[in-house]
């Protein structure tokens, strides 16, 4: 056990094992991960392609070729703590825990991405200004003006959703402007802005007067009656509609603007911005970011008094 | 203002060519002119980087050609702050290595990979914490062309007395890099990671290579401090660290594709 032990808390362990994840980490951004096996049967010669695929190097980061070794470190890391951390209690003079700091945070970072990458959850939801979408804890967040700013080059300069949270008929929040680098914080839970598209719909009055937005593939339904777009004619620009009345009976009908399927009436072809938005609960990450001050206050305090010894 | 990154470069090969005279002509003498050069071509270069970032209302960080200028401007300002101080000598042939390295990042900057078209940055890059990320990991790894150079010059000496001094340089040098470094390429571009898109680590080839010089350099240190290793272990390893460095800048860049690929 004390053989054991003394092993494991050998510097020499923790070079080879710093040196095994540096090179083999090195490798692996060399082949693309996460790819279907035949990636890499019709990529490589078949003998290397089943190196690849077998051994699990498609997917390294989640593979036990980089697991294993990266627990050993984290035990290794454990036991060089404990050990520097005693004694340097048990020293004389000046203690120096500036190591110690950065090691607890590299054990803290260890657990923290366990939870980050175990426990994390995320969904994502296109809307359109009007939408609005239910979150896991049953707060309603409603999209209620969507801005696409450009330079004058054309690039992307934001995406701005402007959201109300809604808990029960309350308002909780109103007005938040989610950008990207800006998410909007709901208790654990952060929303991201992702994305944008723009998605072509179908303009309709339906039968009780109001104006309705359909997208290709979608049905809507008013006053007993259905109507779903099935697509566009390319040839003569007409949209294929089928609308079923109230007994259930369909029809098929190619119409243009202006003109009407079963009781619903075709206003025009619209585009319009749909905003994406990702919804991401992270429970490791508070974790990871004290982890992280941790290893950075380590780092300095190490060198700050390493540099003021200038002969190490 | 586009004439004076190629005015730097200038200044930076004369330095150089100066420097050259001084360590292989006239051993032994000393001269400042040369840092005096690297001094001006480097506040020629912030003034190149201040002017676009007052352009693009923002620090201009978040393109190829701007990191180089940021870069090249930080080895500049070592080298001269460390033939200004007296706690440390810093050998000729190490400042002629790093005036050397200094000039091959702005001779890129000044080539047809690194467009100088001044664009501002799109929504994601559009954050403090990529300013910060940015700006601490090329101040960390000017503090590693330092140490790169120092490596070499020991790899190449064998006497024993220059061998410790360039040793002191590297170990220095690291000490000083690895603190910034780890804080710009790990802890800032984490946080800026989770703020822009909620996953503060993915793996990405630039990340993945930013983690392995970081483990390299840490394997320097155990290597140099706690197995206090004088022999040239060290120095090769801080080589392979610094060539790590460069892959992470140009090779993922240029070579493979990930979050990073805009810089």
């Amino acid at each position: 056990m004390v053989k054991f032990l003394k092993a494991l808390k050998s510097i020499r362990l923790a070079i080879a094992l710093i040196a095994y994840l540096a090179v083999s980490g090195l490798l692996a951004t060399l082949v693309p991960q996460g790819r279907e096996d035949a990636f890499y049967f019709g990529a490589y010669p078949k003998i290397l392609a089943e190196i690849v695929v077998q051994t699990g190097f498609s997917r390294f980061f989640s593979s036990i070729l980089f697991m294993l070794p990266a627990f050993a470190f984290f035990a290794n890391l454990l036991a060089c703590t404990v050990d520097r951390f005693l004694k340097q209690l048990r020293a004389k003079g000046k203690r120096r825990h500036g190591p110690d700091m950065l090691h607890l945070g590299l054990l803290l970072l260890v657990v923290g991405s366990v939870l980050s990458f175990s426990g994390r959850q995320e969904g994502g939801v296109s809307l359109a200004v009007g939408d609005g979408v239910e979150l896991p804890d049953g707060r309603v967040i409603k999209l209620t003006a969507f801005e696409y700013l450009k330079y004058d080059d054309g690039r992307p300069k934001d995406w701005i959703s402007t959201v109300s949270v809604l808990k029960g008929e309350k308002a909780e929040i109103e007005g938040f402007s989610i950008r990207v680098n800006h998410p909007l914080k709901l208790g654990g839970l952060s929303i991201y802005q992702v994305s944008h598209s723009v998605e072509r719909v179908l303009a309709l009055r339906d039968p009780e007067g109001k104006e309705r937005l359909v997208g290709q593939g979608e049905e809507i339904e008013a006053a007993g009656e259905r109507l779903f777009f099935m697509a566009v004619e390319e040839a003569s620009g007409k949209f294929v509609l089928r609308a079923t009345d109230a007994a259930g009976k369909a029809t098929v009908a190619k119409v243009l603007a202006g003109e009407s399927a079963g009781r619903f009436s075709v206003v025009a072809l619209r585009d319009i911005d749909l905003t994406g938005l990702e919804a991401v609960r992270d429970p490791g990450y508070p974790l990871v970011l004290a982890a992280l001050v941790l290893v950075a206050l380590g780092v300095c305090l190490t060198f700050i008094q390493k540099l003021g010894d200038m002969n190490p | 203002m586009s004439y004076l990154p190629t005015i730097a470069f200038v200044l930076i090969l004369a330095s150089a060519a100066l420097q050259a005279f001084f360590l292989f002509a006239r051993r032994g003498a000393e001269e400042r002119i040369s840092s005096w050069l690297l001094c001006a071509a480097a506040l020629l270069l912030v003034v190149v980087a201040v002017a676009r970032s007052i352009e693009m209302a923002f620090p201009a960080l978040t393109g190829t050609f701007e990191s180089l200028v940021f870069y090249a401007a930080a080895v500049c300002l070592i080298c001269f702050g460390y033939r200004l101080q007296r706690k440390l000598p810093f050998l000729p042939l190490v400042q002629f290595g790093a005036t050397i390295a200094a000039a091959a990042l702005l001779a890129i900057a000044n080539s047809p990979i690194a467009p100088k078209e001044l664009l501002a940055p799109i929504p994601a890059l559009r954050s403090g914490w990529l300013a910060l990320h940015v700006a601490f990991s090329f101040v960390g790894e000017a503090f590693f062309v330092a140490s790169f150079a120092a490596s070499l010059a020991f790899l190449a000496t064998k006497d024993e007395a220059r061998k410790l001094a360039y040793d002191r340089i590297t170990y220095t040098a690291i000490a000083i890099g690895y603190p910034v470094f780890t804080a710009g390429a790990l802890v800032f571009g984490a946080i800026w990671a989770q703020r822009a898109w909620g996953r503060w680590w993915s793996w990405d080839p630039k990340e993945t290579w930013a983690l392995v010089t970081w483990l390299i350099y840490s394997l320097y240190l155990h290597l140099r401090f706690i197995r206090r290793r004088k022999d040239s272990l060290p120095s090769v390893v801080a080589v392979v660290g610094f060539l790590c460095t460069l892959f992470t800048f140009f090779g993922v860049n240029y070579l493979l594709s990930g979050l990073h690929s805009y810089g």
